[in-house]
Protein backbone atom coordinates (compact mmCIF):
# COMPACT_ATOMS: atom_id res chain seq x y z
CA UNK A 1 0.00 0.00 0.00
CA UNK A 2 1.30 3.44 -1.28
CA UNK A 3 0.70 6.92 -1.25
CA UNK A 4 -0.48 7.70 -4.60
CA UNK A 5 0.91 10.65 -6.22
CA UNK A 6 -0.08 11.73 -9.54
CA UNK A 7 -3.38 11.27 -11.25
CA UNK A 8 -1.62 9.15 -13.90
CA UNK A 9 -0.39 6.54 -11.36
CA UNK A 10 -3.86 6.13 -11.08
CA UNK A 11 -4.64 5.81 -14.78
CA UNK A 12 -1.97 3.06 -14.80
CA UNK A 13 -2.83 0.94 -12.06
CA UNK A 14 -6.52 0.68 -13.49
CA UNK A 15 -5.40 0.13 -17.02
CA UNK A 16 -2.83 -3.02 -15.12
CA UNK A 17 -5.76 -4.50 -13.67
CA UNK A 18 -7.96 -3.54 -17.12
CA UNK A 19 -5.60 -5.57 -19.70
CA UNK A 20 -6.48 -8.52 -20.93
CA UNK A 21 -9.73 -8.45 -18.63
CA UNK A 22 -13.19 -10.48 -19.10
CA UNK A 23 -15.63 -9.93 -16.09
CA UNK A 24 -13.73 -6.32 -15.52
CA UNK A 25 -15.42 -5.13 -12.32
CA UNK A 26 -14.91 -1.65 -10.40
CA UNK A 27 -16.51 0.76 -7.85
CA UNK A 28 -13.82 3.83 -8.74
CA UNK A 29 -15.81 6.06 -10.65
CA UNK A 30 -13.90 9.41 -9.38
CA UNK A 31 -13.83 12.80 -11.11
CA UNK A 32 -10.60 13.77 -12.84
CA UNK A 33 -10.96 17.17 -10.34
CA UNK A 34 -12.13 15.00 -6.94
CA UNK A 35 -9.00 12.42 -7.74
CA UNK A 36 -6.42 15.28 -8.22
CA UNK A 37 -8.31 17.12 -4.82
CA UNK A 38 -7.43 13.87 -2.85
CA UNK A 39 -4.05 13.50 -4.22
CA UNK A 40 -3.40 16.87 -3.54
CA UNK A 41 -4.27 16.28 -0.15
CA UNK A 42 -2.49 12.81 0.64
CA UNK A 43 -5.64 11.16 1.11
CA UNK A 44 -5.15 8.24 -1.55
CA UNK A 45 -3.22 5.20 -1.35
CA UNK A 46 -3.08 1.79 -3.68
CA UNK A 47 -2.47 -1.59 -3.81
CA UNK A 48 -1.96 -3.05 -7.01
CA UNK A 49 -1.46 -7.02 -7.33
CA UNK A 50 -2.39 -9.94 -9.81
CA UNK A 51 -5.23 -7.77 -12.02
CA UNK A 52 -6.30 -6.28 -9.16
CA UNK A 53 -5.81 -2.21 -8.41
CA UNK A 54 -7.35 -1.31 -4.91
CA UNK A 55 -7.60 2.52 -3.65
CA UNK A 56 -8.02 3.31 -0.32
CA UNK A 57 -9.25 6.85 0.41
CA UNK A 58 -9.13 8.50 3.84
CA UNK A 59 -11.71 9.98 5.36
CA UNK A 60 -11.62 11.61 8.54
CA UNK A 61 -11.42 8.40 11.00
CA UNK A 62 -12.38 5.56 8.15
CA UNK A 63 -11.17 4.14 4.72
CA UNK A 64 -12.97 4.27 1.55
CA UNK A 65 -12.33 1.25 -0.34
CA UNK A 66 -12.17 1.61 -4.26
CA UNK A 67 -11.87 -1.82 -6.25
CA UNK A 68 -10.99 -1.91 -10.35
CA UNK A 69 -10.41 -5.81 -10.77
CA UNK A 70 -9.30 -7.94 -14.09
CA UNK A 71 -12.42 -10.49 -12.68
CA UNK A 72 -13.85 -11.20 -9.36
CA UNK A 73 -12.58 -14.17 -8.22
CA UNK A 74 -8.81 -11.99 -8.72
CA UNK A 75 -10.74 -9.46 -6.79
CA UNK A 76 -11.88 -11.55 -4.11
CA UNK A 77 -8.31 -12.94 -3.69
CA UNK A 78 -6.97 -9.23 -3.57
CA UNK A 79 -9.45 -8.37 -0.66
CA UNK A 80 -8.58 -10.91 1.41
CA UNK A 81 -5.00 -10.41 1.14
CA UNK A 82 -5.27 -6.80 2.35
CA UNK A 83 -3.77 -6.83 5.71
CA UNK A 84 -5.54 -3.04 6.30
CA UNK A 85 -8.86 -4.67 6.16
CA UNK A 86 -8.35 -6.53 9.31
CA UNK A 87 -7.27 -3.66 11.06
CA UNK A 88 -8.84 -0.51 10.09
CA UNK A 89 -12.50 0.66 9.75
CA UNK A 90 -13.15 0.31 5.92
CA UNK A 91 -16.58 0.91 4.20
CA UNK A 92 -17.32 0.49 0.23
CA UNK A 93 -19.50 1.04 -1.56
CA UNK A 94 -21.38 -0.80 -4.51
CA UNK A 95 -23.17 0.80 -7.19
CA UNK A 96 -25.82 -0.45 -9.93
CA UNK A 97 -28.74 -2.54 -10.85
CA UNK A 98 -30.23 -4.32 -7.57
CA UNK A 99 -30.26 -7.68 -9.74
CA UNK A 100 -26.45 -7.48 -10.63
CA UNK A 101 -24.87 -6.55 -7.57
CA UNK A 102 -25.85 -10.10 -5.34
CA UNK A 103 -22.54 -11.92 -6.63
CA UNK A 104 -20.50 -8.49 -5.76
CA UNK A 105 -22.18 -8.43 -2.21
CA UNK A 106 -21.38 -11.73 -1.45
CA UNK A 107 -17.98 -11.31 -2.16
CA UNK A 108 -17.33 -8.80 0.49
CA UNK A 109 -19.53 -10.80 2.91
CA UNK A 110 -17.12 -13.59 2.45
CA UNK A 111 -14.47 -10.83 2.95
CA UNK A 112 -15.48 -10.11 6.18
CA UNK A 113 -17.78 -6.83 4.98
CA UNK A 114 -21.36 -6.38 6.51
CA UNK A 115 -24.34 -4.39 5.33
CA UNK A 116 -24.03 -0.86 6.77
CA UNK A 117 -26.52 0.82 4.48
CA UNK A 118 -28.49 1.00 1.15
CA UNK A 119 -29.06 3.90 -1.11
CA UNK A 120 -30.73 4.53 -4.41
CA UNK A 121 -30.41 6.90 -6.95
CA UNK A 122 -33.42 9.08 -8.49
CA UNK A 123 -33.73 11.59 -11.53
CA UNK A 124 -35.77 14.16 -12.32
CA UNK A 125 -35.71 14.91 -16.16
CA UNK A 126 -36.66 17.87 -17.94
CA UNK A 127 -39.52 19.20 -18.80
CA UNK A 128 -41.42 17.43 -15.79
CA UNK A 129 -43.74 19.68 -14.13
CA UNK A 130 -42.74 21.81 -11.28
CA UNK A 131 -45.01 22.37 -8.25
CA UNK A 132 -44.29 26.10 -8.21
CA UNK A 133 -42.27 26.86 -11.56
CA UNK A 134 -43.69 30.91 -10.65
CA UNK A 135 -42.47 31.11 -6.70
CA UNK A 136 -40.92 34.92 -6.59
CA UNK A 137 -37.14 34.09 -5.44
CA UNK A 138 -36.90 34.00 -1.77
CA UNK A 139 -34.00 36.45 -0.44
CA UNK A 140 -32.62 34.28 2.29
CA UNK A 141 -31.12 32.30 -0.22
CA UNK A 142 -27.68 33.41 -0.96
CA UNK A 143 -24.25 32.44 -2.50
CA UNK A 144 -22.01 31.82 0.23
CA UNK A 145 -18.68 33.03 0.64
CA UNK A 146 -15.48 31.62 3.19
CA UNK A 147 -16.80 32.31 6.16
CA UNK A 148 -19.69 29.96 5.51
CA UNK A 149 -17.27 26.27 4.76
CA UNK A 150 -16.62 25.43 8.26
CA UNK A 151 -20.53 25.75 9.49
CA UNK A 152 -21.45 24.41 6.21
CA UNK A 153 -19.85 21.58 7.49
CA UNK A 154 -20.48 21.67 10.72
CA UNK A 155 -24.01 21.24 9.66
CA UNK A 156 -23.12 18.35 7.38
CA UNK A 157 -21.61 16.59 9.82
CA UNK A 158 -24.47 16.86 12.77
CA UNK A 159 -27.36 15.97 9.57
CA UNK A 160 -25.80 13.12 7.77
CA UNK A 161 -23.66 9.79 7.97
CA UNK A 162 -20.41 10.42 7.00
CA UNK A 163 -19.77 6.54 6.25
CA UNK A 164 -22.56 6.38 4.14
CA UNK A 165 -23.53 9.70 2.50
CA UNK A 166 -20.16 10.45 1.47
CA UNK A 167 -19.82 13.99 3.40
CA UNK A 168 -17.04 15.89 2.11
CA UNK A 169 -13.88 17.22 3.50
CA UNK A 170 -13.37 20.87 4.87
CA UNK A 171 -11.42 21.54 1.61
CA UNK A 172 -13.98 20.13 -0.67
CA UNK A 173 -16.46 22.26 0.86
CA UNK A 174 -13.99 25.06 0.14
CA UNK A 175 -13.47 24.11 -3.89
CA UNK A 176 -17.07 23.65 -4.02
CA UNK A 177 -17.90 27.32 -2.42
CA UNK A 178 -15.30 28.59 -4.97
CA UNK A 179 -17.01 27.25 -7.69
CA UNK A 180 -20.80 28.33 -6.52
CA UNK A 181 -21.74 25.10 -6.11
CA UNK A 182 -23.71 25.81 -2.54
CA UNK A 183 -26.25 28.00 -1.79
CA UNK A 184 -27.28 28.68 1.53
CA UNK A 185 -30.44 30.14 3.33
CA UNK A 186 -30.04 32.61 6.18
CA UNK A 187 -32.11 33.68 8.88
CA UNK A 188 -30.84 36.54 11.23
CA UNK A 189 -26.99 35.78 9.64
CA UNK A 190 -27.16 32.15 11.24
CA UNK A 191 -26.77 29.36 8.05
CA UNK A 192 -30.27 27.42 8.43
CA UNK A 193 -30.21 25.57 5.57
CA UNK A 194 -27.85 24.64 2.27
CA UNK A 195 -28.26 23.01 -0.80
CA UNK A 196 -25.12 21.26 -2.89
CA UNK A 197 -24.75 20.56 -6.51
CA UNK A 198 -22.36 19.54 -8.93
CA UNK A 199 -23.43 20.54 -12.31
CA UNK A 200 -21.59 18.66 -15.59
CA UNK A 201 -23.16 19.97 -18.78
CA UNK A 202 -26.74 19.19 -19.27
CA UNK A 203 -26.68 17.10 -16.03
CA UNK A 204 -27.14 18.19 -12.11
CA UNK A 205 -26.26 16.48 -9.15
CA UNK A 206 -28.10 17.46 -6.27
CA UNK A 207 -25.82 16.20 -3.21
CA UNK A 208 -27.25 17.67 -0.18
CA UNK A 209 -30.31 19.54 0.57
CA UNK A 210 -30.99 20.40 4.05
CA UNK A 211 -32.93 22.43 6.64
CA UNK A 212 -31.39 22.49 9.95
CA UNK A 213 -33.80 20.89 12.77
CA UNK A 214 -34.39 24.39 14.04
CA UNK A 215 -35.89 26.39 11.22
CA UNK A 216 -37.71 23.63 9.72
CA UNK A 217 -41.11 24.35 8.49
CA UNK A 218 -40.17 28.24 7.53
CA UNK A 219 -39.98 27.70 3.77
CA UNK A 220 -36.29 27.42 3.69
CA UNK A 221 -35.84 24.22 1.56
CA UNK A 222 -38.54 24.98 -1.23
CA UNK A 223 -36.38 28.18 -1.64
CA UNK A 224 -33.06 26.56 -1.85
CA UNK A 225 -34.69 24.08 -4.45
CA UNK A 226 -36.74 26.42 -6.96
CA UNK A 227 -33.71 28.37 -6.71
CA UNK A 228 -31.46 25.32 -7.74
CA UNK A 229 -33.97 24.85 -10.47
CA UNK A 230 -34.44 28.21 -11.82
CA UNK A 231 -30.43 28.58 -11.80
CA UNK A 232 -30.14 25.55 -13.92
CA UNK A 233 -32.08 26.04 -17.25
CA UNK A 234 -30.44 24.17 -19.70
CA UNK A 235 -29.75 21.07 -17.29
CA UNK A 236 -32.37 18.45 -18.49
CA UNK A 237 -31.20 15.24 -15.84
CA UNK A 238 -31.07 16.00 -12.00
CA UNK A 239 -30.10 13.20 -9.98
CA UNK A 240 -29.25 13.01 -6.39
CA UNK A 241 -28.66 9.66 -3.91
CA UNK A 242 -30.69 8.83 -0.75
CA UNK A 243 -30.78 6.74 2.04
CA UNK A 244 -33.77 4.24 1.07
CA UNK A 245 -34.79 4.20 4.27
CA UNK A 246 -35.22 8.13 4.55
CA UNK A 247 -39.08 8.11 3.91
CA UNK A 248 -39.42 11.60 4.44
CA UNK A 249 -36.59 12.95 2.13
CA UNK A 250 -38.13 10.72 -0.42
CA UNK A 251 -41.66 11.90 -0.27
CA UNK A 252 -39.82 15.38 -0.53
CA UNK A 253 -37.57 14.76 -3.62
CA UNK A 254 -40.96 12.85 -5.34
CA UNK A 255 -42.53 16.30 -4.50
CA UNK A 256 -40.00 17.92 -6.67
CA UNK A 257 -40.35 15.77 -9.81
CA UNK A 258 -37.35 13.18 -8.64
CA UNK A 259 -38.51 9.18 -9.22
CA UNK A 260 -35.85 6.13 -8.56
CA UNK A 261 -34.36 5.48 -11.74
CA UNK A 262 -32.96 1.92 -10.63
CA UNK A 263 -29.46 2.12 -9.41
CA UNK A 264 -28.74 1.78 -5.87
CA UNK A 265 -25.61 1.93 -3.66
CA UNK A 266 -25.18 -0.78 -1.41
CA UNK A 267 -22.47 0.46 1.57
CA UNK A 268 -20.81 -2.51 3.61
CA UNK A 269 -18.95 -2.05 6.24
CA UNK A 270 -16.29 -4.13 7.80
CA UNK A 271 -16.08 -5.52 11.46
CA UNK A 272 -14.04 -2.32 12.84
CA UNK A 273 -17.01 -0.28 11.98
CA UNK A 274 -20.06 -0.44 14.15
CA UNK A 275 -23.83 -0.44 12.61
CA UNK B 1 -25.01 6.00 -37.25
CA UNK B 2 -28.74 6.60 -36.35
CA UNK B 3 -29.21 2.93 -35.00
CA UNK B 4 -26.00 4.14 -32.63
CA UNK B 5 -27.92 7.38 -31.76
CA UNK B 6 -31.34 5.26 -31.65
CA UNK B 7 -29.63 2.80 -28.79
CA UNK B 8 -27.92 5.71 -26.65
CA UNK B 9 -31.40 7.19 -26.28
CA UNK B 10 -32.98 4.16 -25.14
CA UNK B 11 -30.28 4.10 -22.17
CA UNK B 12 -30.88 8.17 -21.73
CA UNK B 13 -34.41 9.09 -23.59
CA UNK B 14 -34.18 13.20 -22.47
CA UNK B 15 -30.95 13.41 -24.47
CA UNK B 16 -30.56 14.23 -28.50
CA UNK B 17 -27.19 12.47 -29.41
CA UNK B 18 -27.08 13.72 -32.65
CA UNK B 19 -26.62 16.92 -31.67
CA UNK B 20 -23.34 16.93 -29.41
CA UNK B 21 -19.45 16.44 -30.20
CA UNK B 22 -19.04 15.16 -26.33
CA UNK B 23 -21.03 13.35 -24.30
CA UNK B 24 -18.88 13.49 -21.11
CA UNK B 25 -18.41 17.26 -21.00
CA UNK B 26 -21.94 17.61 -21.83
CA UNK B 27 -23.35 15.81 -19.63
CA UNK B 28 -25.08 13.44 -21.36
CA UNK B 29 -23.26 10.08 -20.10
CA UNK B 30 -21.74 9.78 -17.16
CA UNK B 31 -19.32 6.62 -15.76
CA UNK B 32 -22.55 4.16 -14.58
CA UNK B 33 -24.55 4.73 -18.00
CA UNK B 34 -21.23 3.76 -20.06
CA UNK B 35 -21.45 0.81 -17.79
CA UNK B 36 -24.95 0.42 -19.10
CA UNK B 37 -23.89 1.11 -22.61
CA UNK B 38 -21.44 -1.21 -22.89
CA UNK B 39 -23.59 -4.25 -21.65
CA UNK B 40 -26.15 -3.29 -24.53
CA UNK B 41 -23.57 -3.03 -27.17
CA UNK B 42 -22.48 -6.36 -26.13
CA UNK B 43 -25.63 -7.80 -26.29
CA UNK B 44 -26.87 -5.99 -29.39
CA UNK B 45 -23.98 -6.56 -31.40
CA UNK B 46 -22.66 -10.27 -29.56
CA UNK B 47 -19.65 -8.70 -29.04
CA UNK B 48 -17.43 -8.54 -25.72
CA UNK B 49 -15.89 -5.25 -25.02
CA UNK B 50 -12.50 -5.47 -23.40
CA UNK B 51 -11.82 -3.60 -19.66
CA UNK B 52 -9.23 -1.86 -20.81
CA UNK B 53 -11.69 -0.32 -23.77
CA UNK B 54 -13.97 1.22 -21.43
CA UNK B 55 -12.64 4.25 -20.59
CA UNK B 56 -14.25 8.23 -21.36
CA UNK B 57 -12.53 8.92 -24.57
CA UNK B 58 -14.33 5.92 -26.29
CA UNK B 59 -17.64 7.12 -25.60
CA UNK B 60 -17.31 10.41 -26.01
CA UNK B 61 -19.22 10.97 -29.45
CA UNK B 62 -20.72 8.90 -31.93
CA UNK B 63 -17.73 8.64 -34.03
CA UNK B 64 -16.28 8.06 -31.30
CA UNK B 65 -18.35 4.94 -30.21
CA UNK B 66 -17.71 3.45 -34.05
CA UNK B 67 -14.37 3.44 -34.16
CA UNK B 68 -14.68 1.57 -31.18
CA UNK B 69 -16.91 -0.94 -32.63
CA UNK B 70 -15.39 -1.17 -35.47
CA UNK B 71 -12.33 -2.87 -33.79
CA UNK B 72 -14.75 -5.51 -32.48
CA UNK B 73 -15.88 -6.11 -36.25
CA UNK B 74 -18.85 -4.22 -35.60
CA UNK B 75 -20.02 -1.85 -38.61
CA UNK B 76 -22.23 1.46 -37.16
CA UNK B 77 -25.18 1.91 -39.10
Amino acid sequence: MHLVESTSEVGEAVNRAKTDSFGYCSNFFPSTRKLQSWITHGDLFCDQRDGVALFLRRDRDFWHLYFCAANPTFLQRAVTALPMLKIEPVVLDLIGKESALAEMVGLFEDAGFRFYNRLFRMARTVPTVTPSVNVAPDSRVVVPDKTDCQPILDLLLRSFDCRAEQIPMLYEIEAAVEGRQIRVARCAGTLAGLLFFETQGMTSTLRYWLIAPEFRSQRFGSGLMHRYFAEHPVVRRFLLWVVASNTNAIGKYEHYGFAPEGLVDYVLANEKIRP
Amino acid sequence: MNALAELLKSIRPEFDFTTSSDFIADGMLDSFDMVTLVATLDKTYGISIEGVDIVPEHFHNLDAIAVLLKKYGVEAT
